[in-house]
């Protein structure tokens, strides 16, 4: 039983990192324009299916279609911030709508192209399992993309505390008007936030498509995940999103191991409920920020 | 001419903030705005530093047609201003706060420059404090006025910047803009309701009621005028 539970504690560790990965993105996005992006997880997911298809079709290694997926899964935020900033009127309200079409588009878009079908990564390596401690058992992807979900976890954090670029989107999500008056032009950081979102989702999508199965209706419980995870950090906390992520996913972990996997979402929103009522600002939420 | 504002409008739906309003200022004028509340001051304020886009009406500065800039461009242009209630950005430090406005406003990092206004403004000693949290409220006002300045502004626009100082303070911040007037040669463009402080300040009143600039002049004068003096008593002049 010990050696299950720590078992289990390590795969939601793994599981956490990849989390991660997919929060920040919306979680930066929701920082600089306050608007939550509900086509997160579908644009995960369209990451996912372009490595499937290179990998089907030309028979690149899922790693090796990563250039070819950031472009794609990029140019397809574009075209979200496009659409959003033509919202004039009430934008963190009605972006919420635009951005939950976009994600049903999207979903059945990659339905008709992709069918129903489950797939998950060829490559014989990425399912290899590693054994660590002589315990531990992960296969390499979840190594791989847990690795790369803390690397670039900091790396965005890095950016935002020390570049001035990244202050400058601070600035911004601090206060958009003072900003602006500063010389600082919002379109530019939204843009940059945006690119990043899109390459955070690049990569959680070639994570879910070599650790775990794809299909095209599982956007939307991405996004969702996403969104439990960026509350729970506190708006606005890139350390929070990593623990957030990571305390999600061993609560996940930890229900499959001793309850049933039938709970495991139910598992995250009792967390996400019983966080909120003790802190409502999150784990690691500033009590009051000015907009 | 520095600015030169050209029958600007102002209309919120049926409501007429700001309604055809015209003056210049050259550079280094020290112009002060007056007005009962509710006067259309602050719309006037956001008119030119593109926080509402006027209805009707040009706006210039040093001949560059300012209503066809964002915001952003404006500060980079040579707008600078500064907020009545302090508006600092979250998280950062008070230098990290000037130094943002540098990179963004100027293209680059004026250290120096940057320091002298630290210095200038009194905020030396607490540079490296969290702008947000760790300020008096004198302090706050003048970190207001620090940042408009990081931008290089030719034109500062204060929003009643004083309002809140006990007379003390109002006196030593008065000096300060003396002395940042003194330093940057810069003209000012000042909302305040105390007349001590504008006849103290400023060359040249211009006085709006109900959106309409109804006087103009010297202080002396325009604070004897008589339909200046009804709009702030609302009855009969003395």
């Amino acid at each position: 039983m010990i050696d299950l539970i720590a078992q289990s504690l390590f795969s939601g560790l793994l599981s956490g990192a990849y989390y991660a990965l997919i929060a920040l993105g919306l979680a930066l996005v929701f920082g600089t324009m306050r608007v939550i992006n509900l086509a997160h997880g579908e644009l995960v997911l369209l990451g996912a299916y372009v490595s499937y298809t290179a990998e089907e079709r030309l028979g690149l290694d899922p790693l090796a279609s990563l250039p070819l997926a950031l472009m794609v899964v990029i140019a397809a935020n574009m075209v979200v911030y496009y659409l959003i900033s033509l919202i004039k009127k009430d934008r963190e309200l009605n972006s919420l709508i635009l951005t939950f079409g976009i994600g049903v588009i999207l979903t059945n878009a990659m339905l008709m192209i992709w069918s129903a079908d489950i797939h998950s990564a060829t490559t014989p390596w990425y399912h290899d399992a590693v054994i660590l401690f002589d315990t531990l058992f992960a296969m390499q992807a979840e190594l791989v993309f847990a690795g790369a979900g803390v690397v670039l976890v900091g790396a965005v954090w890095w950016w935002l505390e020390k570049t001035w670029y990244g202050r400058a989107l601070r600035a911004v999500a601090s206060n958009r008007d003072a900003a602006k008056l500063m010389g600082v032009d919002p379109r530019l950081t939204e843009i940059l936030s945006f690119a990043v979102a899109g390459l955070l989702a690049t990569v959680s999508g070639l994570a879910l498509y070599t650790a775990k199965v794809i299909q095209p209706s599982l956007g939307h419980n991405l996004t969702v995940k996403a969104f439990i995870i960026t509350v729970l950090a506190g708006i606005g906390s890139v350390p929070g999103v990593l623990l957030g992520a990571v305390l999600l996913g061993v609560v996940e972990s930890l229900t499959v191991t001793i309850a049933s996997s039938a709970l495991q979402e139910l598992a995250g929103m009792v967390l996400f409920l019983v966080v909120l009522l003790l802190m409502p600002s999150g784990l690691f939420g500033r009590a009051k920020r000015r907009g | 001419m520095l600015l030169e504002l050209d029958g600007i409008t102002v209309a919120f739906g049926g409501l007429v903030a700001v309604s055809n309003v015209s003056f210049t200022m050259a550079e280094g004028d020290v112009l002060g705005l007056v007005g009962p509340n509710g006067a259309g001051k602050t719309t006037l304020f956001n008119a030119v530093s593109g926080l509402v886009r006027p209805t009707q009406g040009r706006a210039r500065l040093l001949g560059r047609d300012l209503i066809a800039m964002p915001i952003h461009a404006r500060a980079r242009a040579g707008i600078g201003r500064a907020f009545q209630v302090p508006q600092p950005l979250h998280e950062l430090t008070v230098r990290e706060n000037l130094i943002v406005a540098s990179r963004f406003a100027t293209g680059r990092i004026d250290n120096e420059r940057i320091d002298e206004i630290l210095d200038l403004l009194k905020l030396g000693h607490k540079a490296e404090a969290e702008a947000s949290t760790a300020l008096a409220l004198t302090e706050q006002k003048a970190l207001e006025v620090a940042k408009a300045l990081a931008t290089n502004p030719k034109l500062l626009m204060l929003d009643e910047v004083l309002a809140g100082l006990e007379t003390a303070g109002k006196r030593a911040f008065m000096h300060t803009l003396d002395a940042v007037r003194a330093r940057y040669g810069l003209a000012l463009l000042i909302i305040e309701h105390d007349i001590e402080t504008i006849t103290r300040l400023c060359q040249r009143v211009i006085v709006l009621n109900f959106g309409k600039l109804i006087a103009e002049g010297t202080p002396e004068h325009v604070f004897n005028d008589s339909e200046v003096i009804r709009s702030y008593t609302g009855g009969e002049a003395a």
